[in-house]
């Protein structure tokens, strides 16, 4: 059971805060403001997904918050057009993947650092939308809003896609050898080599489906409301780092699982809720999601030195 | 074959500062032709005003990436002693001198909270400053409440922030002389040596002997002290102090550093270099917003930004790029 | 269920067939050095061949060029009958020739079992991972050789041998014709050992080639067909271990000559008769992370004390436990008489012990700085009061010593890197002979060092003993140790196992001790 020690605390972490809820604040249990409080959740999940895995093959993206904005642009403009959901959902799609193959470029085969490289083009997109957009909304037709269903159905549909995708995608990263190459590159990259694995390809084909799934979020999120905010994707990347780091994703690369990075997500999703219901001011929640941050890097820091000493 | 090769970077240095140079000097003389009183003595103060709390955090991220490192922790913790220094002097009524002292005191705890993690537990600085990134923004925000800013400080305080001596605005001041500090710490002293070498080697400074740990920690807690000076200069120059002061400084800053030839990998850069990547940028942003069409359209700010981001991602490039062409002549000759 | 050594039946060769590999005048420089000097060996499909030298004989090199992983000058290379031009590690893996090297290159986030699937599987990107397939073909791979280890631990939680015999299990799973095997016995403890004969007798007895690299002559004895001798990059002989009917053909003895056999120059300084105080006292100094078990020595001023053994007998690890890197458990260091405690590299400078390391580019120099630099790095608190650097003294200093160390480099300025192997380890010297140190710790001072600057160091390492300095000397070369040392101390195992008088070694003392089962 040692294998899972970092999901099944963070797990029980999450079940301990539910229990805290359900005792002294059973209100958060009413059935449609939970609801709406996790269909809110999964642009983020979707984006957690990504980073778990740019985070298993030893890199960071710190652009996909920006990548959010531009394929929410996008797709939103294009709806605005008139044009079906489909159209707008496969543009999103097509930029992001665009984004994270630049990303994918600079870091896999010119060899620099991620963390600068997406440093570098979070400011580019961010601000290109920003000149672009000018921070205007843009109002969507009627039929975008909920798939032009009723609002219960479109969160269902919503919560039920994107957490069937996460098991499809812990599924493959399981259960096709591409998923193990993720691991093998990010556990040793020289050994993979010699393994006959391809680490450049491995490490730009994850930025590129870090990009896609950024342009899925953003077309999640913008389903749920009437209108596109161009500054949607502001400080999420920091959301989803935050979940995978919780979720026991080694920055070491190689290690954590999706099902760790979706228990992170959930237990820091529900610590905003959680300080309101307990009277706490919600200001804290910054502060708490750093503090957590840097409590499972230590936690994680002091666990690989008892290893190796 | 390897003396070859150091030569080349050496050179391949030069020519990025030289570039550099070069770049800064076509922005100065388009500016002057088509951006509108650019080349005023009052526009040259401002340009030093505005880019002082940026150039300040540069300076002091310089010899962080030069040991290999990096923080992304300043421009939060900019906000967070802005709003301390005006929890002090508002809410517990103290003078400004005694406040002033105790936030730049407590942004050298801060970095030296990071440089604890990072040195004794041995965690990457990045995701560790990337967790107080988070944390010190958020401080902010609570103790704040998210809305709260503090304005009317002591006039006299204020007044630094349009003071002036020798024609030359305060912010001028401070930034030539932490310039002067870091150049000289990083150029002139044994310290920088050791940054330079930790930033190349690790293992190989510990084998002669040099103390790697305490040496790794300086840089993050000067990177500290100097946010609380920037968050102070910043609460002057605006009169206000918010939460959300220095959101994104420390792209701005890295940006500068990078842009200035100091390598991401650690071990070679001058403090030379990033002061003309911050004149670079600040040139670059108030230049941009004074040309007429963009002044017409009022999009200066993302524009300069815009640029900012575009020549980073060159600067990254440009030696990989080189490297790649380079080896491509080479492959059928040998 | 296997023969007992010794009692071998004879190798399965068809006598008349092509051999499965052959290596003709072999050469590869490296720089300077030549590693390789036509070099030709031949393996026979089902034999054990044993390769056998001294550590920097070339057998690092050969087994490179047999893998792959470097491309020889010149020479031909032969597998299955058929010209091998151009062998990258890929191209070897496809023929069939696998390495178990000494560093297991395996992935320790992953399961045992996932670490040999990776091995073994072709790697599509979107094949279907049987994990049931997996945790059965490790099952039985690990059965096979006998090792009792579960296929779904991570690797990182295993031991050096134990990872070791996962690289194993990834060979024989491989189905490879050619098994290299780098000293596979160094880390494994007796039962695992015996198992690994048996692997070993098992592949050989499926017709695969074996070349089998180790220091332990009755390894060689127990397992081997032919053995092949190198010397200083040359094959020097290929004998076989037994005729035909089983008797042996060769004696140890035999073997050590081959290995050692050439004459001791006369090209060492001569030595100082006269030593001073003792400089260095240690007493049951263990580190258990280090791997030094209780040693015991003691080195005079004016005195050169070499310590001879094989690689991982605990020398360089002594060094670095008197160095403070990894600090003693137990026992003592006294330095001058004063018992001292050296808890990290500082203190160790502060008591005047210096130690020019033995990976030179990594430890030794750091290679983009300029030497000047590099030269006073352990000095900055004295040489640089207050902190402030003083470039003009750092540069006289810097020409003082390129100079007086005959230092080939075109100024103070040149970046470490720029410099050729000998001239780099000079540098590394300079560092610390700045120090005025008062314990002067050398390991291998002269590896990979071209002839010419090798005889330089060693005159001035005697120079500095004749100025009363104590030293340290750490060398695998056997000829340095013999015509360097006061007195040679053997180590085997992290113990200091031997101490001979210098004058009256012989290589064949020496050799034996190192080579004498533990």
């Amino acid at each position: 059971m040692n294998r899972y020690f970092r999901e099944l605390s963070v797990t029980g972490a999450l079940v301990l805060l539910l229990a805290v809820l359900a005792i002294w604040a059973p209100h958060f249990y009413q059935p449609q403001p939970l609801l709406s409080r996790f269909t809110a959740q999964t642009p983020a999940l979707i984006l957690t997904i990504g980073m778990t895995l740019v985070m298993i093959v030893r890199q960071i993206d710190i652009s996909v918050g920006a990548q959010f904005g531009v394929c929410a642009v996008v797709a939103g403009l294009i709806s605005a057009s008139g044009a079906p959901l489909i159209v707008a959902l496969a543009a999103a799609l097509a930029a992001g993947a665009i984004m994270g193959a630049l990303n994918g470029v600079l870091i896999a085969w010119m060899g620099l650092p991620s963390i600068v490289v997406s440093l570098a083009t979070m400011v580019t997109w961010a601000e290109l939308l920003r000149l672009f957009q000018q921070g205007k909304f843009i109002n969507l037709p009627a039929n975008v809003q909920w798939f032009g269903l009723s609002q219960s159905a479109g969160q269902q549909g919503l919560i039920f896609g994107s957490v069937l995708l996460l098991a499809g995608v812990s599924w493959l990263l399981k259960n096709r050898s591409g998923g193990r190459h993720i691991y093998a590159v990010g556990s040793d990259a020289e050994a993979a080599r010699l393994a006959g694995i391809n680490p450049k390809l491995t490490t730009f084909t994850v930025f590129v489906i870090m990009g896609t799934l950024a342009g899925l979020a953003a077309v999640l999120n913008m389903v749920q409301s009437p209108q596109v905010d161009p500054k949607c994707g502001v400080a999420l990347e920091l959301r989803a780092i935050a979940a995978a780091v919780v979720g026991g994703v080694a920055v070491s690369g190689g290690r954590g699982r999706l099902w760790g990075s979706f228990a992170g997500l959930l237990l820091l999703a529900t610590i905003n809720p959680a300080l309101t219901f307990l009277h706490v001011e919600a200001y804290w929640e910054k502060a708490i999601q750093g503090l957590v941050i840097l409590l499972a890097v230590i936690a994680d820091g002091l666990r690989s030195r008892r290893q190796t000493s | 074959m390897s003396s070859q090769n150091s030569r080349s970077i050496k050179s391949l240095l030069l020519r990025h500062e030289v570039l550099l140079v070069l770049v800064l000097v076509l922005e100065i003389f388009y500016f002057l032709n088509n951006a509108r009183n650019f080349g005023t003595p009052d526009n040259l103060s401002n340009i030093v005003r505005h880019s002082a709390e940026i150039g300040l955090l540069a300076l002091a991220m310089m010899p962080v990436i030069l040991t290999g490192g990096i923080d992304l922790s300043v421009g939060s913790l900019l906000g967070l002693c802005a709003v301390l220094f005006g929890v002090m002097t508002h809410d517990w009524h103290w003078a400004t001198l005694p406040a002033a002292f105790v936030t730049i005191l407590l942004g050298g705890l801060a970095g030296a909270f990071n440089a604890t993690l990072i040195t004794a537990l041995r965690l990457p600085p990045l995701i560790v400053t990337l967790g107080t990134y988070s944390l010190f923004r958020g401080l902010a925000e609570a103790i704040t409440q998210g809305t709260k800013t503090y304005r009317s400080f002591d006039p006299g305080f204020l007044g630094l922030g349009e003071f002036r001596f020798l024609g030359l605005p305060l912010q001028g001041w401070v930034l030539g002389f932490a310039a002067l500090f870091f150049g000289i710490l990083v150029h002139l002293t044994v310290f920088g040596r050791s940054f330079r070498a930790i930033g190349y080697s690790p293992e190989g400074t510990r084998y002669a002997g040099i103390p790697v740990l305490r040496r790794t920690a300086m840089p993050y807690i000067l990177a500290g002290l100097t946010a609380a000076v920037a968050a102070l200069l910043f609460t002057a120059r605006l009169q206000q102090a918010r939460a959300d002061a220095g959101t994104g400084y420390e792209l701005a800053a890295i940006t500068a550093v990078v842009l200035g030839g100091t390598s991401i990998f650690g071990g070679s850069g001058t403090v030379y270099g990033t002061l003309t990547g911050i004149a670079a940028i600040a040139i670059l942003s108030n230049g941009i917003s004074r040309v007429p069409a963009v002044l017409k359209a009022g999009i200066g700010g993302e524009l300069a930004s815009l640029l900012t981001g575009a020549l980073l991602l060159l600067a990254l490039a440009a030696p990989a790029l080189v490297r790649l062409l380079q080896s491509a002549r080479k492959q059928p000759t040998t | 269920m296997n023969p007992a050594p010794g009692t071998l039946p004879t190798p399965p060769v068809s006598p008349g067939g092509p051999p499965l590999f052959r290596l003709s005048q072999v050469t590869k420089s490296f720089g300077a050095v030549r590693a390789l000097r036509n070099v030709s060996f031949e393996l026979a499909p089902g034999e054990v061949h044993a390769l056998l030298g001294e550590n920097g004989a070339g057998k690092s090199t050969l087994i490179k060029v047999i893998t792959g992983a470097h491309q020889p000058d010149g020479g031909l290379l032969e597998f299955e009958g058929r010209e091998v031009s151009h062998l990258t590690p890929t191209r070897a893996r496809q023929l069939g020739i696998a390495c178990i090297y000494q560093q297991p290159a395996l992935f320790p986030d992953l399961s045992v079992a996932e670490n040999i699937g990776l091995r073994l599987e072709p790697p599509g990107s979107f094949s279907r991972v049987n994990w049931q397939q997996r945790h059965q073909q490790a099952r039985e791979l690990l059965t096979r050789i006998g090792a009792a280890i579960d296929p779904e631990t991570e690797v990182r939680a295993l031991s050096m041998p134990e990872q070791q015999l996962v690289e194993i299990a990834c060979a024989l799973g491989s189905g490879a014709k050619l098994v290299v095997m780098d000293e596979p016995t160094a880390s494994l403890t007796r039962t695992e050992q015996e198992l690994l004969f048996g692997v070993v007798r098992d592949l050989r007895a499926s017709g695969v080639g074996v070349i089998y690299i180790s220091h332990r002559l009755e390894e060689i004895f127990a397992l081997a067909d032919r053995v092949t001798v190198l010397r200083d990059g040359e094959s020097v002989a290929t004998r076989s271990v037994r005729d035909a009917d089983g008797t042996s053909t060769l004696t140890e003895a035999e073997l050590i000559r081959m290995m050692v056999g050439r004459e001791v120059a006369a090209i060492y300084p001569p030595r100082t008769a006269t030593f001073g105080q003792t400089v260095l006292g240690i007493d049951n100094l263990s580190c258990a992370a280090g791997g030094v078990r209780e040693v015991s020595l003691e080195v005079r001023a004016g005195e050169v004390f070499g310590l001879a053994g094989l690689v991982g007998a605990g020398r360089t690890e002594l060094a670095r436990v008197l160095f403070g890197i990894t600090p003693a458990d137990s026992g003592t260091i006294r330095l001058n008489g004063h018992t001292i405690r050296v808890g990290n590299p500082q203190e160790a400078v502060e008591h005047g012990v210096a130690y020019v390391p033995e990976d030179r580019r990594r430890h030794g120099v750091i290679l983009p700085l300029p030497i000047a630099h590099n030269m006073t790095m352990a000095i900055h608190r004295r040489f640089f009061p207050g902190t402030w650097l003083r470039f003009g003294r750092e540069e006289s200093l810097a020409s003082e010593f390129i100079q007086k160390l005959g230092i080939k480099a075109y100024g103070p300025a040149a970046p470490g890197g720029s410099l050729s192997g000998g001239n780099q380890q000079k540098v590394s010297l300079a560092r610390w002979l700045a120090t005025e140190p008062r314990l002067l710790i050398l390991d291998e001072p002269t590896q990979g060092v071209d002839v010419g600057a090798k005889s330089e160091i060693h005159k001035i390492i005697r120079d500095l003993a004749a100025e009363g300095l104590a030293v340290l000397m750490i060398s695998s070369d056997l000829p340095e140790v013999l015509g360097m040392s006061d007195r040679i101390g053997i180590m085997q195992g992290g113990r200091l196992v031997h101490v001979l008088d210098g004058a009256t070694a012989t290589a064949d003392a020496v050799m034996t001790a190192a080579l004498a089962a533990a």
